[in-house]
């Protein structure tokens, strides 16, 4: 599912990253849809790695912003997608089946007109200001919107809101048990304003190589859909979360390795230490 | 390539005519929910604009050291805009909600809400202070100005050379106060406004999308309610708060500092914003 990385004389281009992410994440999402046309849950897994793909894209867009000096520090830039996605993936979620086209183009309307804001008003001047706000607020909405399938295995506002709970063997619609409900969102929102912007931050500087950083927001994103995998085991039928928390287990330590090898390739030199170290032999 | 050569951008003047786009634009979204929506919805519409220009004024006053405050080269607190503004305006929110669970007089809500923002900002000065002058062994110091504006103390000599100031010196410990106090009143504001939106309209919505004919009691909504208010309302302040970090950018010491003559940008920045916002978080029942 992920874009191939390989190093190439100054990596791939910016353009490159955003359409795969939009795509392989839009594609994602509405791949869980097929929950609702075939009646089964198995398909929620899709989301999250939907919200994966937009994070490797975001954190791209991130460098590209970040690297003109915005003076703020980079967790910023991770906040403010969450901020703008959250509202236009609500909207959205009113939509039905349109809606990951809906909240792509709403947070596109905000993006925009907050890159106008911070561009002109706020005087930052930066060329890539208006284009990267953009970016970050679909990312953001994406993100929201990919955790938000997987773990409700839909992404209609009705399904968000009502959840179930079983009394005597029956079960009832409960509005308190859901997604919204329960504030869940809350915790997703964080996951992912924090996945989106620490690749970067982490791996910034003067040794910044991009296949490194993409795996390290593979990484992150595999991790965030774990921890969203298991607060889905109160949302989706147990065996769907099952699936979702193996594909984000394997996700994660593929990723995970890739890292250190790629960190062990940029490194200077590194001293394999040991988490516990072997006991000294000898008298 | 590298974000650490970079030279931060942004200058001191306002640019008229981004100035006056920005708020046709913010009038032109009030038309659309003067048309579109019920009176109440507009209302909320200005609270929420009120709001938001509120946690944009109030960001200018917090001491924002960043990394060069964590290595004692610059004065204020060592984080980012971004992350000090959310703790505020979340503590306050809060504090806010807890209030309007037992009274619905708005100025008791608001005020509660400012004093969580405050109290949350004065105890995070306070141990800033703490551990700057027991921990890390400096005196607190501003670089920006010769004396306290407020307690008259003079400054320069307790400045290390090659920094531009350290610490926390006692006016910019009243502007994190004040900070949160108009943060917190700035989020709780927002929260309470699209709460009551969503108290109102929020059962006939789900009514008609969940196609049930039984009709849902209002007192189960209420959590959705008060997921959706305060969602939108932590959304409208990271975004406002990082639109105060970008007017900011970098550090600034507090309402002494010269970087504080940027405020009417933030406030006409966060209107509009706000506004945009705000819209979108009421047309989900509105529509």
């Amino acid at each position: 599912m992920t874009v191939k990385v390989e190093v190439i004389e100054g990596g791939i281009p910016h353009n490159k990253i955003m359409a795969a992410g939009l795509i392989i994440s839009l594609v994602c999402i509405y791949l869980t849809w097929l929950n609702v046309l075939t009646g089964t849950p198995w398909f929620a897994f899709f989301g999250g790695l939907g919200a994966v793909a937009a994070i490797a894209w975001g954190s791209h867009t991130i460098k590209t912003l970040c690297s003109y000096g915005i003076g703020t520090g980079v967790p910023s830039a991770g906040m403010i997608a969450l901020g703008s996605g959250v509202v236009a993936m609500l909207l959205a979620t009113r939509y039905g089946v349109a809606t990951p086209i809906v909240a792509v183009v709403v947070a596109a309307i905000i993006g925009a007109i907050l890159g106008y804001l911070s561009n002109n008003v706020l005087a930052m001047h930066i060329p890539v200001m208006i284009k990267s706000l953009t970016e970050l607020a679909i990312v953001g909405a994406l993100t929201l919107l990919g955790f938000t399938a997987m773990m409700t295995g839909n992404f209609t506002f009705s399904a968000l809101a009502t959840g179930q709970v079983m009394f005597l063997g029956f079960a009832l619609p409960s509005y308190v048990s859901s997604y919204l409900g329960g504030a869940l969102i809350a915790t997703v929102f964080m996951l992912a304003a924090i996945a989106i912007q620490h690749p970067f931050n982490a791996c910034l500087g003067p040794n910044w190589k991009q296949d490194r950083m993409l795996m390290l927001s593979y990484e992150v994103g595999f991790l965030s859909m774990l921890a969203a995998a298991i607060m889905s085991l109160a949302l989706i039928s147990i065996g769907a979360a099952l699936l979702s928390i193996i594909v984000a287990l394997i996700g994660w330590w593929y990723t995970y390795n890739q890292y250190l090898v790629l960190s062990k390739r940029d490194a200077a030199a590194w001293l394999d230490a040991k988490p516990f170290p072997e006991e000294a032999e000898g008298p | 390539m590298s974000a650490v050569g970079a030279k931060p951008g942004g200058s001191a003047g306002i640019d008229p005519v981004a100035s006056v786009v920005a708020i046709v634009l913010m009038i032109v979204m009030l038309a659309i929910m003067y048309m579109i929506g019920t009176p109440m919805a507009f209302m909320a519409l200005i609270g929420i604009v009120i709001g938001g220009v509120l946690i944009g004024f109030g960001v200018m006053f917090v001491p924002v050291g960043g990394a060069p405050a964590a290595m004692g080269q610059a004065p204020g607190i060592a984080t980012g805009v971004a992350m000090l503004a959310a703790g505020a305006g979340l503590a306050g929110l809060f504090g806010g909600a807890w209030a309007a669970q037992t009274t619905s007089n708005l100025l008791v809500i608001v005020i509660t809400g400012a004093v969580g923002g405050g109290l949350m900002m004065a105890i995070t000065c306070l141990f800033v202070n703490f551990i700057y002058v027991y921990g890390m062994g400096i005196p607190a110091a501003s670089g920006k100005v010769k004396k306290d504006p407020i307690t008259g103390d003079t400054q320069t000599e307790y400045k290390s050379q090659g920094t531009e100031g350290h610490g926390l010196p006692f006016v910019s410990y009243v502007g994190g106060v004040i900070g949160g106090l108009f943060g917190g009143a700035g989020g709780t504001l927002i929260y309470i406004m699209l709460l009551d939106v969503y108290e109102e309209s929020l059962p006939a919505m789900m009514q008609a999308q969940s196609g049930q004919l039984l009709p849902i009691p209002a007192a189960q909504i209420m959590p959705i309610a008060v997921t959706l208010a305060g969602m939108f309302a932590i959304g409208l302040f990271l975004v406002n708060a990082v639109l105060a970090a970008y007017n900011i950018t970098g550090t600034i010491e507090g309402p002494h500092d010269p970087k504080f003559k940027r405020w009417p940008r933030a406030v006409i920045a966060s209107a509009t914003a706000s506004a945009l916002v705000g819209l979108v978080a009421i047309m989900i029942v509105a529509l």
